[in-house]
């Protein structure tokens, strides 16, 4: 893992369709989000755009995406953002995005985020 | 119009496992209703009753994508039903059930249905504390916290609306139905009681885009802040998503917990909500953090100060 980088997880952590939640360091303010889609991987911070300073998303840990796994839900007013650019398509913040994190693979599968991630908790406008 | 609160709200969700496992631990307990439906309730039997949101019997549902589809009130007896039908007639259709109850739209589309309540008068002592200068409340050797102590929603407190027409809506609850405003924030929007009912609200109204019409979150009482604070803790450790608190209210003065929910919607722990009559003045003060709450808390994990001085690890 290069310089700068946070290790969240091994790419087979987060099946395909799923969703999981990392905190990049222990005390960092909001949780990473990686899904799953197609063997490709997206990561958003965990922060609604929907409140300024953002809101946490799921309703349990890892509970991050709709009933039927096809968007991105936030359960504290049911937006849903598409999971391929993270843009809200229904819901409170109709026309916002969600921060996307740039992900980094290692050959061996490890799966990592900028060090800043850590202590970003809001949403870049 | 003797009118009490919300006896039961009625959501038609996506995740139906996921919602009964979060009702189930929330606190609620779940009675089956029928083949689709189960009604989660609180200890004097008000509560959340949940169908797939496929479900016919279900009134129809809102046009944005919020979960809520009906407000189930209780009344005091049929005369309050006979005069709330009197007034609702004069402008539009009412339908009179088997039961007696009434079903109808506010002014803004929200289904609703009122009966003559179902909720259980409950007898429990509320939390009890000591303090110098009065009288103790615990006696002697009766201890305030316990491992393993009680920390169960006791009554479905209050309903919280995004609405997007506030003038209209509060015509339709003040004018219409009898509620009184007790305070506002502007900006937000304003807290009602009605008749039936001395807490400070059994509903809050806030302005929106006509696009997130719905249930904002809905909240249950509990017997006093520790109570709120345990069974808060509790959810937490069980993977639950804290979203806002715990804290106090300056409005109500209510204790506040809110946690995310698969319902779309927060689920609020409340305790020991101001009681108001007829005599009360509303207050008004801007929409904020300052105004929102007396203080803001934020769970962490336990910790205790232990080990050397030198932050050694004592062990």
């Amino acid at each position: 893992m290069s310089a700068g980088q946070l290790r969240l997880c091994h790419r087979d952590d987060i099946p395909e369709g799923a969703a999981r939640g990392f905190l990049p360091l222990p005390d960092a303010p909001r949780n990473v989000i990686v899904v799953n889609r197609g063997g490709q991987l997206h990561a958003y911070m965990d922060s609604c755009p929907h409140y300024r300073g953002g809101t946490p998303m799921a309703w349990r840990k890892d509970a991050y995406l709709d009933a039927e796994g096809a968007h991105i839900a936030c359960h504290a007013h049911g937006a849903l953002f598409d999971i391929e650019t993270g843009a809200c398509v229904s819901g409170p913040c109709l026309g916002r995005k969600l921060t996307r994190v740039p992900l980094s693979e290692a050959p061996d599968g490890s799966i990592s985020v900028p060090a800043q991630v850590a202590g970003r908790a809001a949403r870049e406008s | 119009m003797r009118i009490i609160g919300p006896d039961y709200l009625v959501f038609g969700v996506d995740d139906l496992e996921g919602s009964k496992t979060y009702l189930k631990d929330f606190g609620l307990k779940p009675v089956q209703l029928d083949d689709t439906g189960w009604l989660y309730e609180a200890l004097d039997g008000t509560g959340v009753i949940i169908r797939p949101k496929s479900d016919p019997s279900l009134p129809a549902p809102l046009e944005t994508k919020n979960m809520l589809r009906q407000q189930i009130y209780g009344v005091e007896d049929a005369g309050a039903l006979d005069e709330i039908e009197a007034e609702m007639s004069k402008d539009r259709r009412v339908t009179r059930l088997s039961d007696g109850s009434l079903e109808f739209k506010d002014d803004l589309g929200f289904e609703l249905r009122f009966q003559v309540t179902i909720r259980r008068e409950l007898s429990m002592p509320a939390e009890k504390i000591n303090a110098p200068g009065a009288p103790a409340q615990r006696a002697p050797n009766e201890l305030g916290v316990t491992d393993d102590m009680a920390a169960l929603p006791r009554s479905l407190s209050h309903v919280v609306l995004f609405v997007p027409d506030m003038d209209k809506v509060v015509r339709f609850f003040c004018d219409r139905l009898g509620f009184v405003v007790t305070d506002v924030l502007t900006g937000a929007g304003p807290f009602l009681r009605p008749q039936a009912n001395d807490d400070h609200h059994t509903h809050f109204f806030i302005r929106t885009p006509a696009y997130m019409q719905g249930c904002e979150h809905l909240a249950f009482h509990m017997g006093g802040p520790t109570e709120l604070m345990v069974a808060g803790d509790r959810f937490v450790r069980k993977g639950y998503q804290s979203f806002w608190g715990p804290g106090r209210h300056k409005f109500g003065s209510n204790w506040f917990w809110y946690f995310n929910s698969p319902l779309g919607v927060h689920f609020e722990y409340d305790a020991d909500m101001d009681k108001h009559d007829d005599s009360w003045v509303a207050r008004e003060a801007p929409n904020g953090p300052e105004a929102s709450q007396i203080f803001l808390l934020q769970w962490r994990e336990k910790w205790a100060p232990s080990g050397g001085p030198e932050g050694g690890s004592g062990a």
